[in-house]
């Protein structure tokens, strides 16, 4: 699963506004700006299909419907070919890049090593480069490979919880918390860095149970990652969120309530954040008329880390705190849409 | 594990209970108060020895087997909120798949608007998060709805916690302190008048009343409606309380329904004249001034005819169900003007008896959209009617005269006569109450009628065999009535109780089996090796076998097998 990035098809407007960088955009690629050591940089964010990630072809995870942006015969051309393209309309000019496939990059099954080593070599220069994957390819063996193109690299894992009876009964991720810090070891040892994706409101769990889950994995994430990414869990197409979401089983989380871990947990880690499809259905929202200033403030945190960004409120806040309080009584379904 | 909750009352599918728990007694249906509550119920799911809670968590699930818990917690029902397809579906399944002495909790779904068709569809249990979740969304409820409190302009309510109260004065806080302690009050309100409209059988007229105030309840009205055997099931026989049939929905009552398929399948077959009559707002209708002035005029005639009438909503009546209910008690809205559903209805109603019995001729004293009913049927059937109204004065002396003369033709000198009258009522009741030919077994040739409209009774040779007994206007078996049914019913209509000697009320631990047919306020028979009983049932026979807890039959008389 990949979040802190724009699904391709599902909001594209909404990427649009969401890249503070608003210079320009399309389905593939963007521009924006994000935080490199203290620093607020230009930062391109380049989505690359592949035949997809292994896990989905295989099983997959309860809110990710990423493998339906996937080609299954995409070849290492292909693959190249889109980075090369973005590269030559965007030009050289932002400090990060995002290489997000739809599963893991370090995946040879998926990108292929040439195309691997191509397009890491030719983004030898930027400061940063975060690629992301599943902890089972963050191996010494390929970290040695890859460093050999590209030193300045960040392995992005969607960690989704410290929670090992979370990850894997509501999301089933496939693979556990020791699993996570056994590649970030391994990354750390190789002088990269690490990011950690935490799921904020897996399916199955209430309002309370989401944000007492995030804050604790934050705690636990910390100490093995450089970056904390809190990821707003929202309802993709063919996912079976989108089923529970469908019969009224799951809502996606408050935006108060990713506002309430921020404020925290923000001495822990440098903790971002992106609320995609924030103030929609699909995504996090709140009563309709604070969502805007909400998602904007939560933006403006992820790149400052100063809480008093937080200044919002609204009289919804009064109905989102009893839903903590007494969402549990309701035996499985969202107090409110 | 001794049950902790216990049904003392039915109406429909709705109940009265006591539900013992934290060591007081809670009349169902009711709400849960405090956060306490819901946490110590909560806790529950999980073990407790003191109360046995089940959740169902998969609302969509067939099950095999009934789930016997003192409280089930029908999982996630909030969904359900906007949805009266799905919620139909849920509460029919959670009921059917649990013990009736289960009282069924419906979390976080109940408004005052709300709950008298919740309860109407068998909930017992229900709590105030979602009155308090509207208080926090800033509306003020009531059975009538919800309304945004800032648009009310003027004090529209004058509860403790809204006397006084000026919107524009209020912080946030304190408006959603106001606007949950009238929610919250507005519910428990609303609980009383349901508890209250149980108590008297009347549920179902409150239930129509409200779901005129939002299109979501009447949608859920009319699906639970179709829900026919569900709530057949559970409908007592009869009830002292008028029927009002003030809305599209009253011709889909359960006992309308019922009411129509036992005059087309219970009652003997009939041949010779029918003579059809207009229903008349007095019941029972022969007490009625036009029923007495046309059988006063017909005198002697009377006992060629075999009588029945035709009324909205309850279609066809033979004059001998006249005292049964809703027959006995009903009212309309009469405007002289019927709707096409209720033409409509009436009409397939006459059709079908017509149809089921073989009568040579009918004579139609009917006027108005009476007549339209007629005619519709009679041209369904190809058949012809004889119509003696005219003027549509049904009481005018020419109507009157023709009609005398209409059947003084029709007759001839074999024409099967009737001994007496007052038969018909013993007879159709028998039939109607123990199904078809129960009076062929339990009355003889030589069977007399005794006793004042409308409490008759029959004997045999100074034998009492069946009355009419008051109240209800149900025909009760004596000791010998029954063992003549008996003999003829293979268990029909019989409770098997263990090995004691009934004295008053039978409690339902004490069955071993129940006919799954009888209803409650049914006369039954209550046997077993040694004897044999009459009495009424106070819930239905597939209940009575299910549950551990509550009064099964009232005895009514005891005799040695």
């Amino acid at each position: 699963m990949r979040t802190g990035r724009t699904s391709r098809r599902r909001y594209p407007r909404q990427a649009a506004s969401e890249t503070s960088g608003h210079r320009t955009h399309d389905r593939f690629a963007w521009t924006g700006l994000d935080l490199l050591n203290g620093e607020i940089v230009p930062s391109l964010t380049i989505l690359l299909t592949t035949k997809g990630c292994s896990w989905a072809r295989r099983d997959g995870c309860t809110m990710c419907g990423y493998i339906a942006d996937s080609n299954p015969d995409a070849q290492s051309s292909d693959i190249q070919k889109q980075l090369f393209e973005v590269l030559a309309r965007y030009g050289t000019g932002f400090k990060i890049a995002k290489l997000f496939t739809s599963g893991s990059f370090l995946d040879q099954e998926e990108v292929p090593i040439d195309a691997r080593d191509a397009m890491l070599s030719a983004l030898a220069d930027t400061p940063k480069v975060i690629v992301e994957s599943r902890p089972e390819f963050v191996t010494s063996e390929i970290l040695d490979d890859v460093v050999r193109s590209n030193r300045h690299l960040e392995v992005a894992i969607g960690l989704e919880t410290s929670n090992d009876d979370i990850r894997n009964s509501c999301i089933n991720k496939g693979f556990t918390f020791r699993d996570f810090v056994r590649a970030s070891k391994v990354a750390h040892s190789k002088g990269l860095t690490v990011k950690a994706y935490l799921l904020l409101k897996p399916p199955f769990l209430t309002e309370l149970e989401a944000l007492e889950d995030a804050i604790q994995s934050t705690h636990e994430a910390a100490p093995h990652a450089d970056t904390i990414s809190l990821n707003l869990c929202n309802v993709q197409k063919g996912t079976l969120v989108e089923a529970l979401w469908k019969k009224r089983l799951y809502r996606p989380p408050w935006l108060w309530t990713a506002v309430e871990v921020l404020k925290r947990v923000k001495q822990m880690a440098t903790i971002i954040c992106d609320p995609v499809g924030g103030g929609t259905a699909r995504g996090p929202h709140n009563c309709g008329k604070c969502d805007r200033q909400v998602v904007s403030e939560i933006k403006e945190f992820s790149l400052s880390q100063d809480s008093t960004s937080f200044t919002a409120a609204c009289t919804d806040q009064l109905l989102w705190k009893y839903v903590l309080e007494f969402e549990k009584f309701s035996y499985g379904a969202p107090l409110v849409p | 594990m001794q049950r902790q909750f216990e049904v003392t009352r039915r109406d429909g599918a709705a109940r009265l209970g006591t539900l013992r728990w934290r060591g007081e007694e809670l009349t169902t249906p009711s709400s849960f108060d405090s956060k306490e509550e819901l946490e110590f119920l909560n806790a529950s799911t999980i073990h407790n020895a003191e109360l046995d809670v089940a959740v169902i968590t998969n609302q969509e699930e067939y099950r095999a087997e009934r789930i016997d818990a003192d409280v089930v917690i029908l999982g996630g029902a909030a969904r359900f909120s906007d949805d009266p397809r799905g919620l139909t579906k849920a509460l029919v399944r959670a009921r059917e798949s649990t013990n009736p002495d289960s009282a069924l909790y419906a979390p976080a779904l109940a408004t005052p608007n709300n709950v008298s068709l919740l309860v109407y569809a068998g909930v017992d249990l229900v709590d105030p998060i979602m009155a308090e979740v509207k208080a926090r969304e800033g509306y003020l409820l009531s059975a009538e709805g919800e309304r945004q409190f800032d648009a009310i302009s003027r004090s529209y309510c004058l509860c403790d916690a809204c006397r006084g109260v000026n919107v524009a004065d209020l912080t946030p806080e304190q408006r959603v302190a106001v606007l949950s302690a009238h929610n919250r009050q507005a519910l428990k309100t609303e609980l009383c008048i349901v508890r209250e409209n149980i108590e008297r059988g009347t549920l179902r007229e409150l239930v129509e009343a409200r779901c005129r105030t939002a299109p979501m309840l009447t949608a859920l009205l009319r699906l639970l409606d179709e829900e026919h055997s569900y709530f057949e099931r559970r409908s007592p026989i009869v009830r002292t309380a008028t029927l009002l049939a003030c809305s599209q929905e009253s011709l889909n009552r359960p006992e309308i329904l019922r009411f129509g398929e036992r005059v087309i399948e219970r009652l003997n077959k009939r041949d010779g004249i029918l003579m059809l009559f207009p229903c008349s707002a007095r019941k029972p209708y022969s007490r009625s001034r036009s029923h007495r002035i046309i059988l006063n005029r017909l005198g002697k005639l009377r006992q060629f005819l075999h009588e029945a009438i035709i009324t909205s909503p309850i279609g066809i009546v033979p004059r001998g169900l006249e005292i049964m209910y809703p027959a006995s008690n009903y009212d309309i809205p009469v405007t002289g003007k019927w709707t096409c559903d209720e033409s409509e209805w009436v009409i397939g109603r006459l059709t079908k008896y017509l149809e089921a019995n073989a009568f040579d001729t009918v004579v139609a004293h009917v006027s108005g959209p009476y007549r339209k009913v007629c005619d519709e049927a009679a041209a369904a059937l190809g058949v012809d009617l004889i119509y003696t109204v005219e003027d549509e004065n049904i009481l005018g002396s020419a109507s009157l005269q023709r009609l005398c003369a209409v059947v003084q033709e029709l007759i001839v000198d074999d024409s099967p006569k009737r001994r007496d009258l007052r038969f018909d009522y013993l007879q159709d009741l028998a039939d109607y109450e123990f199904g078809p030919h129960a009076s062929t077994a339990i009355f003889a040739e030589r069977t007399k009628v005794r006793g004042l409209f409308p409490t008759y009774y029959a004997s045999d040779g100074g034998t009492r065999i069946a009355t009419i007994v008051g109240t209800y206007c149900t025909l009760a078996l004596t000791i010998e009535g029954a063992r003549r049914y008996l003999r003829a019913s293979e268990n029909r209509y019989c409770v098997h109780i263990d090995d004691f000697v009934p004295k008053g009320t039978v409690f339902a631990i004490g069955v071993l089996n129940a006919d799954p047919g009888i209803r409650p306020f049914d006369e039954v028979i209550v046997l077993n090796e040694r004897v044999i009983a009459v009495g009424r049932a106070l819930m239905s026979g597939w209940e009575m076998q299910a549950s551990k807890r509550g009064a099964a039959v009232a005895v009514r008389h005891v005799d040695a097998r």
